[in-house]
């Protein structure tokens, strides 16, 4: 019935895009507004205006359709099916197509033929995509996550335009960062001494079982490495190793001895400190052939003696040589900036080799060509350097490459148009701009060359298709997987999310209220001076103590493996959706799950052994399955203590249904002043839920949140079944604003997957818009979404329709050409962007 | 070492662009949580209040310097707090080596950090007592990238006073290796090994290695060169400056409304990056120390701690600097003293269950800390001002820690020492008790001396210290 009514709104559609821009006022007064009287006119309309909403309250035509955001809750409460109410009477499909389209078409003035793209701001690159570029482009690491502040989100994403400023402390860090980056990844001489290194790990003993990335110094070893030498020479041997030791002294000693080949470098004793460096250098003659460098810790101290611990670490050895200038060779990422072997020597040919070298690279860095005017500036800088005595040409041109990190055309992503379009039509934008729109969604890193070479051609929307599989098998679409989802599904506060496991399970288990009982007794106690407290309370303190001691046995602890194994499921999860192209709707509900043996047990799950996440296929029945009862999704909407079923709602509605609730009212009182109204029992948390929403300020928006997240009660914050809160049984059964009923998760999961499944469509559909343009879905998108929800529907629900439908949609190809439609936006479609700002 | 300190930007046009873009942001949403720092910034420098101290220097016109010193795990309670009261008083055993300078010193009893204590936040009294010793706040329990603490008196006074010297403030420490992530059970390393913040989210790193704190001050090469090398580094400077300036410039004419406006952001925050280097040229003669550049990070710890105190010497004596700290390991550091034959962490035996041997030790490393802070000192005191006074009568600096008793963790009373005059307004050679206030309120009380306006809370802070 529904993909019916679909069908039929889509033909209603076409029909109504023929019949051209006449009698508008008419079209709404016969057409339209007897609906909306019959329908709408009860609740809102002639002084009853029912949540503030009035339908007659426009002064005119002109005024009823200027009113963007008005008719974009009317058509969003339409089809969601909020509105009308349940139980009222609700138009039928050909009239509630007939109304949709007006608004589409007369309110928002759509125009199939040629969609309006928007506008994206000006995107500077984010944390992540900062960091990515400076990997591709440099060849270094650069800890952006460090250095900079945070960003900014906007719409629940961090790579939104409009929010990404540039404050003058963050152009500071860019400033120093260009410099950093350039001196730590350009060489500044053609030529350096070879050198071999190895780390403590590559260190072995015989028997391959000991390494000496951390040995004790209660346990001997003697471990070793070998190094080639080719040619005969001096050779330096710099190692860099230290003492890591407990944080409680220990009395361990060890001798520490270096040999090469037989010969002894180095016997010392060490002792304990808890960090240490220890650092040698030497320098050696050695003949062509295998020489072994061997590391040897003798326990000076019996094992019996030992109190805490203290260990030898050998971190990175250097071996380099020879030592004489002869046989130098071009220092590691030479050849990622420089062409030649060496620099010319004479004047001009220098310029010119700086000119090559440079234009290379500004087009990689500016993701598009540069005009001369701007290469021969750089061109200035680097010559101005390297003329300077001492200095290499080297030197110079990387003091150019400091001025293009330091520029807005690398840290903005500068986007140009198509030449032409025709009168009327947005242009597309040009194929620079497509590659560095693909690249930064899909790998959130600068586009590869082979993207910069196609767009050079002109060929890459030729060989869309093409690239778009490419980049999809690349490994850098890890980063899509994990920016995206780490964003929609918050899988990225799961490792920091604090959540107190004893709490959790105290309260399951009905205790919660005695033990905070006993704390605070046990804090009064603690308080008293010594001088003043008498027999009896300090014999009450020593066995509140004993009692904590007691209680702190085995718990279920979220730690670092746990939370990264519930990350990474959830990861997995979409990732098999996008890889395998499987239908959006297994994210919903699946009968198979990505587990460990940790997060099985976790969940209950039996027979997954080994620490790898792998696709594992649920028993018949089983409530896990699809991101809802997926663990991170469980922990991030909880409470340290608690579950909170008002933000598991407000999740399932922002999330998957794309159904945001109204803001809460100001001065509202938290759950837990509700619970004080229970005299007689210790109240569940649906009885407080319950308490709370009696008030009608707070029922109309917790009927929308709170059955969907009441449902997920059986599962306590720690994302673990359970039967009971409290000591009372969990009632997770209930009913959707829309109608739907369902006994508890699983049939609520069916609901959703089913009777629902076009809103998580469009949900999905706006989340990944979002992300892909870098700024919020606007009403003049309406009619890019609805083509990508009917090609979803089209295509059962398959991941690429979405993909594919997103890159090929105008907001994603075309920009408006000047700034004609930039100030179209509404002030409230501002407000949104609040409303689903994930981290206000 | 902050080399580019908001304070000595375009105060009108900063003022003008961040309330733009507050303006923006609000429109948008007041959700989006914007760091609360600077937007009323007090306008001193536009505008400055008649009647109103001079910035950062004393009445006989020399200047007036400001200086924290911290050392880590609090102190020996009996060893440490001198018998007596007022000016008749008498130094514990700790403070023995301070007994020259007496005239010098004020010992300050009864000041409290209350947000350094557990209150809803639980374990983690290491990371609180260094993370608010400063700023007077109760820095976010975050092991994460959303560290929150707040912007730290040193700061705010060189943001007023920063324009005065080349450099506005310095910071140095003696911990070369930094942990980062997790630290104090749960809270993020940058409240232990930071003293300074230059906003809520930005620690000031402080620098370990004594040659890159004096390259930094006096340029690079041995002396004779240095000028030269300054001046090459800032004609560097230039130039990329001025490319990214030009590139700007002609990109913004290509951009329309919203795409310009963020390349406007932009161009605006170079401009102050370009007046401040206008502005360092300003400083004609840049001082060339005549000695040798000192080597690396030296062998022992005395001596590591000794030269990081002559760097601050040179920095007061040339005036390149009138605010300093020194974090002389980070809170809660456990490291072992071979020069005074103690071989268990300095963290692990403050911890002494009232066993006396421990005890013993953890006095004998406090006693350790403070001859070396004492032996700084005298270096001041015997260094001359412009004015005929020494350099230590025109300071102020404080010497103290964020733990009162290492064993407990208790953080009233805290264990704190002001050495010098303030170039004659505050009075030395007494032990004042100030009865349980905050020490956010003498933070105040420094920022006052230092001419410095408009400040009229610091974290916790109550009012001002009177009597200081």
């Amino acid at each position: 019935m529904r993909k019916l009514s679909w069908l039929l709104l889509l033909a209603v559609g076409a029909c109504l895009t023929g019949l051209g821009g006449a009698a508008r006022a008419d079209d709404y007064t016969e057409s339209v507004q007897p609906l909306i009287e019959s329908y709408c006119f009860n609740c809102h309309a002639d002084d009853t205006t029912k949540g503030n909403v009035a339908f007659d309250g426009f002064k005119g035509h002109a005024d009823r359709i200027a009113d963007h955001d008005f008719w974009l809750k009317v058509l969003k409460n339409l089809r969601a099916e909020v509105m009308p109410p349940n139980k009222k009477a609700r138009p039928t499909a050909d009239e509630q197509a007939k109304i949709e389209n007006w608004i589409k078409r007369e309110v928002f003035k759509l125009d199939p033929q040629n969609p309006d793209p928007g506008r994206v701001t000006l995107r500077r690159l984010n944390r992540v995509e900062y960091q990515n570029t400076i990997r591709d482009l440099m060849g270094i690491e650069f800890r952006a996550f460090e250095e900079f502040p945070p960003d900014d989100t906007g719409y629940g994403f961090d790579n939104i335009g409009d929010v990404l400023t540039t404050s003058p402390l963050l152009l500071e860090k860019y400033m120093e960062a260009a410099d950093t980056i350039v001196t730590k990844a350009v060489p500044t001489v053609s030529r350096v001494v070879a050198e071999q290194n190895a780390t403590g790990r590559e260190f072995k003993s015989a028997d391959g079982d000991v390494n000496a990335e951390n040995i004790s110094f209660y346990k001997g070893a003697t471990v070793s490495r070998t190094f080639a030498v080719k040619q005969a020479g001096e050779f330096r041997i710099n190692i860099d190793a230290g003492v890591n030791g407990a944080f409680d002294f220990d009395p361990g000693r060890a001798r520490i001895t270096f040999k090469l080949g037989e010969k002894v470098l180095v016997a010392e004793e060490q002792k304990w400190q808890d960090e240490k460096a220890v650092n040698y250098s030497f320098t050696e003659t050695l003949s062509p052939g295998d020489h072994t460098l061997t590391m040897m810790l003798e326990p000076l101290v019996p094992v019996e003696q030992k109190k805490t611990s203290v260990d030898f670490r050998l971190n990175k050895v250097a071996f380099q040589g020879p030592l004489a200038r002869e046989h130098w060779s071009h220092p590691p990422n030479y050849d990622r900036f420089f062409a030649r072997a060496e620099p010319p020597a004479g004047k001009s040919d220098r310029r010119k080799y700086a000119t090559e070298v440079l234009t290379r690279f500004v087009e990689r860095a500016f993701r598009r060509p540069a005009d001369e005017k701007t290469i021969a500036k750089l061109v200035s800088i680097a010559a101005d350097e390297y003329a300077q005595p001492g200095k290499t040409f080297e030197a110079g041109v990387s003091r150019a490459l400091v001025a293009v990190l330091a520029s807005p055309r690398f840290l903005f992503r500068i986007e140009e148009a198509e030449p032409g379009g025709g009168k009327g039509q947005f242009p597309l934008i040009d194929e620079h701009a497509l590659a560095s729109r693909l690249s930064y969604f899909l790998w959130s890193t600068m586009p590869d060359d082979e993207l910069l070479q196609l767009a050079g051609r002109h060929e890459l929307r030729q060989n869309l298709k093409a690239q778009l599989k490419r980049m999809l098998a690349d490994k850098r679409s890890n980063e899509f997987v994990e920016n995206f989802v780490g964003q929609w599904l918050q899988t990225r506060d799961v490792e920091g999310i604090s959540i107190n496991e004893r709490a959790v399970l105290a309260r399951d288990a009905g205790q919660d209220r005695e033990q905070e009982k006993a704390r605070a007794r046990f804090a009064e106690l603690r308080d008293i001076p010594a001088a003043n407290i008498t027999p009896e309370q300090q014999k009450e303190l020593d066995e509140a103590r004993a009692n904590f001691r007691r209680r702190r046995g085995p718990t279920v602890e979220l730690n670092g493996e746990l939370r990264n194994a519930m990350k990474r499921e959830s990861e997995m999860m979409f990732e098999h959706i996008l890889r395998e192209d499987r239908s959006i709707i297994e994210l919903i509900d699946s009968d198979y799950a990505f587990l460990n043996e940790r997060l099985a047990k976790h969940y209950g799950v039996p027979e997954v052994t080994g620490k790898d996440m792998r696709k594992v296929a649920l028993p018949p029945n089983s409530p896990r399955g699809g991101v809802l009862t997926a663990g991170s999704v469980l922990v991030v909407t909880s409470n340290p203590t608690r579950t909170s079923p008002v933000k598991r709602g407000v999740f399932l509605l922002d999330e998957i249904l794309g159904m945001p609730a109204p803001p809460p009212p100001a001065d509202i009182p938290n759950l837990e002043e509700s619970e004080k109204e229970f005299k007689d029992h210790t109240p569940s948390l649906r009885e407080t839920l319950e308490m709370h929403r009696s008030k009608p300020l707070c029922k109309s928006c917790h009927d929308r949140m709170d059955p969907l997240g009441l449902a997920l009660e059986n599962f306590n914050a720690l994302g673990m079944w359970r039967d009971a809160e409290r000591g009372q049984p969990i009632a997770p059964a209930g009913q959707l604003i829309t109608g739907e009923k369902f006994s508890e998760i699983r049939e609520l999961k069916r609901v959703l997957a089913t009777d629902r499944h076009l809103d998580f469509y469009r949900c999905l559909t706006e989340k990944l818009m979002t992300y892909a343009l870098g700024r919020g879905v606007e009403y003049y998108d309406t009619q890019t979404v609805d083509d990508i929800v009917a090609r979803l529907e089209r295509e059962n629900g398959k991941f690429s329709a979405l993909l594919v439908g997103v890159i090929e949609s105008a907001p994603f190809q075309k920009r408006r050409e000047t700034g004609e439609h930039a100030d179209l936006r509404s002030p409230d479609s501002k407000q949104q962007l609040v409303q689903s700002s994930k981290q206000p | 070492m902050k080399m580019n300190p908001p304070s000595t930007r375009n105060l009108a046009a900063e003022r003008h662009a961040s309330l733009n873009r507050r303006n923006f942001l609000r429109g948008i949403g007041a959700c989006l949580a914007l760091p609360t720092l600077e937007a009323v910034r007090p306008l001193s420098l536009v505008a400055a209040p008649t009647g109103a101290a001079q910035l950062a220097t004393t009445a006989s016109g020399a200047p007036l310097r400001m200086a924290y010193v911290y050392f880590p795990n609090g102190a020996i309670q009996p060893n440490w707090w001198p018998k007596g009261e007022g000016t008749d008083f008498q130094f514990a055993k700790t403070m023995l080596p301070l007994e020259k300078l007496r005239h010098q010193i004020q010992v300050m009893g009864g000041l409290d950090h209350v947000n350094a204590t557990p209150g809803p936040d639980g374990a983690g009294d290491h990371a609180r007592a260094s993370g608010s010793f400063l700023t007077g706040v109760r820095v976010r329990k975050t092991a994460g990238a959303d560290i929150l603490a707040g912007v730290s008196i040193d700061q705010l006074v060189a943001r007023q006073i920063g324009h005065l010297t080349r450099f506005p403030s310095l910071e140095l420490t003696c911990d070369a290796v930094r942990k980062s992530g997790n630290c104090d059970s749960g809270y993020s390393c940058a409240y232990q090994y930071n003293l300074g913040w230059s906003s809520p989210t930005t620690p000031v790193a402080p620098e370990p290695n004594p040659r890159l704190v004096f390259e930094r001050l006096f340029g690079g090469g041995s002396h004779g060169e240095r000028a030269k090398s300054l001046e090459l580094r800032r004609a560097q400077q230039r130039s990329i400056l001025d490319f990214v300036l030009e590139d700007t410039k002609a990109l913004q004419k290509r951009l329309t409304h919203r795409d310009r406006d963020k390349v406007d952001q932009y161009l605006t925050n170079l401009r102050d990056i370009e007046q401040r280097i206008n502005r360092a040229e300003k400083f004609p003669s840049t001082p060339d120390p005549q000695q040798s550049t000192p080597g690396g990070i030296p062998g022992t710890y005395e001596e590591h701690i000794a030269i990081m105190f002559d760097m601050m010497v040179l920095a007061f004596q040339t005036d390149s600097t009138r605010v300093a700290t020194f974090l002389l390991a980070n809170e809660g550091s456990n490291r072992a003293f071979p020069e005074i034959e103690i071989p268990e962490g300095h963290h692990y035996l403050t911890h002494h269950q009232n066993k006396q041997d421990m005890i013993n030790k953890v006095a004998e490393i406090d006693a350790f800390y403070l001859a070396q802070f004492g032996k700084f000192l005298a270096k001041l005191e015997a260094t001359k001002d412009s004015d005929g006074q020494s350099i230590l009568h025109n300071s102020m600096i404080i010497y103290g820690s964020g733990n009162s008793d290492g064993n407990r963790h208790t953080h009233v009373n805290l264990p704190l020492i002001m050495a010098g005059s303030g170039g004659g307004t505050i009075t030395p050679g007494r032990f004042a008790k100030y009865g349980g206030v905050p020490m956010s309120n003498l933070l105040l009380s420094m920022a006052d001396r230092m001419g410095v306006s408009g400040l009229e809370r610091l974290g916790d802070s109550t009012g001002r210290l009177p009597g200081v």
